[in-house]
């Protein structure tokens, strides 16, 4: 019996009549291998990680052709609990990994799963938590994890569930980056020293070319393996880029200010004592790595995460400023559109906004209609706006956002899940109605090919410190 | 207890109340403290009171005794749920009945990875006032709103839930083995039959 992985003429769709997410893809991951799949961002690698694992079409979609075959037996005829055995998965988000409240408890609860005796249990999540070299994690609670820790003790389940093949989704998106190379090297042990078989999707290809056996492209819903892929990595290292911005050099004119502002999550400090403005009517670029606590700052910024130190608006302290008077001046693009909607269609959510308008004299018909024409959600104004498409939702977030026109816009990744087409409407939208507002805008994005022009400055969140800086080293990959 | 409950939703005895209640304050003991003893007498007074003064000023018939009656079934069942909920983390509670009642382990777990989201819930629903707040919106608890947005994000959840279980080995139709288990010993058994068999005494004994 062969031991492998495989997909035969893969067709899969989330509904019968929509576009086909996996277009007749084949695959064969065999074991013992280190394998990688990239494509870029939104391209449908994620659904075809869970078809291999068997979560779609079970949660979601459709297989319209062909096979996913595990050790020559077909994934559609397996139990549940006996493709764990065999495969296990890690999420990308790895606060979806857990059931449970403790490490402790997910552990006996996996292992408990698979029915196993009491002594053996015991020993597993032992001989596991060894392995990866986090001990003294066994009895803290999931929620005070970071999310190295939080991918490290998914990565021990899955050895004391003892699969062969571990799937892994884009598995660094919320790890900072030393993490991620002391789980890149952990996985490579896993694979030389203890017979794992790993496949593991990324649209980032940084670290892993002295690491893998097999390098899959992922485009367009086909796989394409790649023989020489040294060409790839090379194509990689070829487009690194540098831009410069300006410093800040005075602070007479603003608007937030940090006086020795700390925070963190959970145990581990993501800032420490950051003293800085943010100046009026500036466009400011916030970049750090993955887990750098980025989206925490914007959390910070608007009081739903607790702080240490002073944080300023306008000399005034913003604990002693009443809640809904602060929401009036600093206000945020949450990452998830429709945290945002409070009505049900496009147009009464346009109406809201306009009721709470700070400049409702720059926001006429004629411009809003003007507005919706180039974000191509004209003609849509009675749609429900739940039922809009992923990217026209966030386009409806940032404009309905802006016609509020707050002294202080956060955007939390505004251009992810947004085409390059859209981008290029959205971004110049953003930069001439924030100028006309008057308004300070901080953005967090990891696109920045196209983007960086329209900021000031560019704001660095690096080894816990928060801090301006000149130089943005960047990869442009296409 | 669950049988003690049954009992005293169709007996006309005050006694037997006061008995339960008596009963469940010496279980209590180990873990009452004086704030939680305040918790458990005072946090009703006012339905109870209410309770009371309904009854003696409308009710019909002895009206003595069904304001009586009713108000003290009230601390009765108080205390009934108190042993439940004071006694035992929640873990614990729905593991021993998946045990020993053999209620299905999809209804123990599921049960289980609801309580553990409470925190995410507390901080979500902050996240929706907050989010209401900068479009110039104020969303009380009782706001329509709130229910609606929660429900769109606890769907998502429960997949999400369900998907991390079922990767983690979970499945309906399993048979599970158990790491912690809660027994129940003999004289458990002896205990609760000798305290059942008290409250017949003191319910049939026409004290009223």
């Amino acid at each position: 019996m062969s031991k492998e992985l495989s997909a035969k003429n893969l067709t899969f769709s989330y509904e019968a009549d929509s576009p086909k997410i996996l277009d007749n893809v084949n695959l064969i991951i065999q074991a013992n291998t280190f394998n990688i799949l990239y494509g870029p961002s939104g391209s449908g690698k994620s659904t075809l990680m869970k078809v291999l694992y068997g979560l779609y079409p079970e949660f979601a979609g459709t297989i319209q052709s062909g096979q996913v075959l595990i050790d020559a037996q077909d994934l559609a005829d397996l139990k549940p609990g006996a493709i764990v055995k065999k495969i296990a998965f890690l999420f990308q988000n790895p606060l979806n990994q857990f059931a449970m409240t403790t490490v402790d408890l997910e552990f006996k609860f996996t292992l408990e799963n698979l029915a196993l005796p009491k002594a053996d249990m015991a020993q597993r999540i032992k001989t596991a938590l060894a392995q990866l070299h986090i001990t003294d994690l066994r009895y803290r609670k999931i929620d005070t994890l970071s999310g190295g820790e939080l991918q490290r003790v998914a990565l021990a389940i899955t050895l004391a569930m003892d699969s062969q093949f571990i799937i892994l989704d884009e598995p660094f998106a919320s790890v900072d980056l030393t993490s991620r190379q002391q789980l890149l090297a952990l996985l490579k042990d896993l694979q030389v020293n203890h017979g794992k078989t790993i496949l593991l999707a990324d649209h980032d290809l940084s670290g892993y070319a002295d690491l893998v056996d097999h390098l899959y492209q992922f485009d367009q819903g086909k796989v394409q393996e790649i023989a020489d892929f040294s060409v790839v990595f090379a194509k990689f290292q070829h487009f690194d880029q540098q831009r410069r911005f300006p410093l800040p050099i005075s602070a007479d004119d603003c608007v937030l200010n940090f006086k020795d502002l700390s925070y963190g999550t959970g145990e581990s400090p993501l800032v420490q004592n950051a003293n800085l403005p943010l100046l009026q009517g500036k466009m400011v670029l916030l970049t750090g790595a993955n887990g750098s606590g980025k989206s925490t700052l914007f959390k910070t910024l608007t009081r739903l995460h607790p702080f240490s130190g002073t944080i300023y608006y306008q000399q005034e302290e913003i604990r002693k400023i009443r809640p809904k008077q602060y929401a009036q001046k600093v206000a945020l693009i949450f990452q998830n559109a429709q945290m945002q909607y409070l009505r049900l269609t496009l147009q009464e959510e346009l109406d809201l906004s306009l009721a709470h308008a700070h400049h409702p004299e720059i926001w006429t018909p004629a411009v809003i209609s003007d507005q919706l024409q180039a974000l191509h959600l004209k003609g849509l104004e009675d749609h429900i706006v739940y039922q809009l498409s992923g990217g026209q939702q966030k386009k409806l977030q940032i404009l309905e956002m802006l016609i509020v026109g707050t002294p202080v816009l956060l955007l939390d990744e505004p251009l992810a899940g947004l085409d390059m087409a859209s981008i290029q409407v959205v971004l110049p939208m953003i930069a001439t109605m924030a100028a006309k507002q008057q308004q300070t805008i901080i953005m967090i994005s990891h696109q920045l090919t196209g983007v960086l022009n329209f900021f000031d400055y560019h704001l660095a969140l690096a080894d816990k410190t928060l801090s301006y800086q000149e130089v943005l080293a960047y990869q442009s990959i296409n | 207890m669950i049988f003690a409950s049954f009992e005293i939703a169709f007996t006309q005895s005050i006694w037997a109340n006061v008995y339960l209640v008596a009963l469940c304050l010496v279980y209590l003991i180990p873990t009452l403290t004086p704030k939680r003893i305040a918790w458990l007498l005072f946090m009703p007074v006012i339905p109870i009171l209410g309770t009371w003064m309904s009854f003696y000023f409308h009710g019909t018939g002895d009206v003595w005794h069904t304001s009586w009656l009713l108000s003290t079934r009230i601390y009765a069942y108080i205390f009934l749920g108190a042993i439940v909920t004071f006694t035992m983390p929640i873990n614990n509670l729905l593991g021993s009945l998946e045990q020993n009642c053999h209620i299905p382990s999809k209804f123990v777990y599921g049960t289980l990875g609801a309580f553990n989201f409470i925190p995410r819930v507390t901080q979500t629903v902050k996240q929706i006032q907050s989010a209401a707040l900068m479009r110039g919106e104020v969303l009380h608890a009782w706001s329509p709103q709130i229910f609606f947005k929660a429900v769109l994000i606890s769907l998502r959840w429960s997949d999400d839930l369900a998907q991390s279980m079922q990767s983690h080995g979970f499945w309906e139709q399993q048979h599970r083995s158990h790491f912690d288990t809660y027994p129940m010993p003999l004289w458990n058994w002896a205990v609760a039959l000798l305290a059942l068999g008290g409250l017949q005494v003191v319910a049939f004994s026409g004290l009223g």
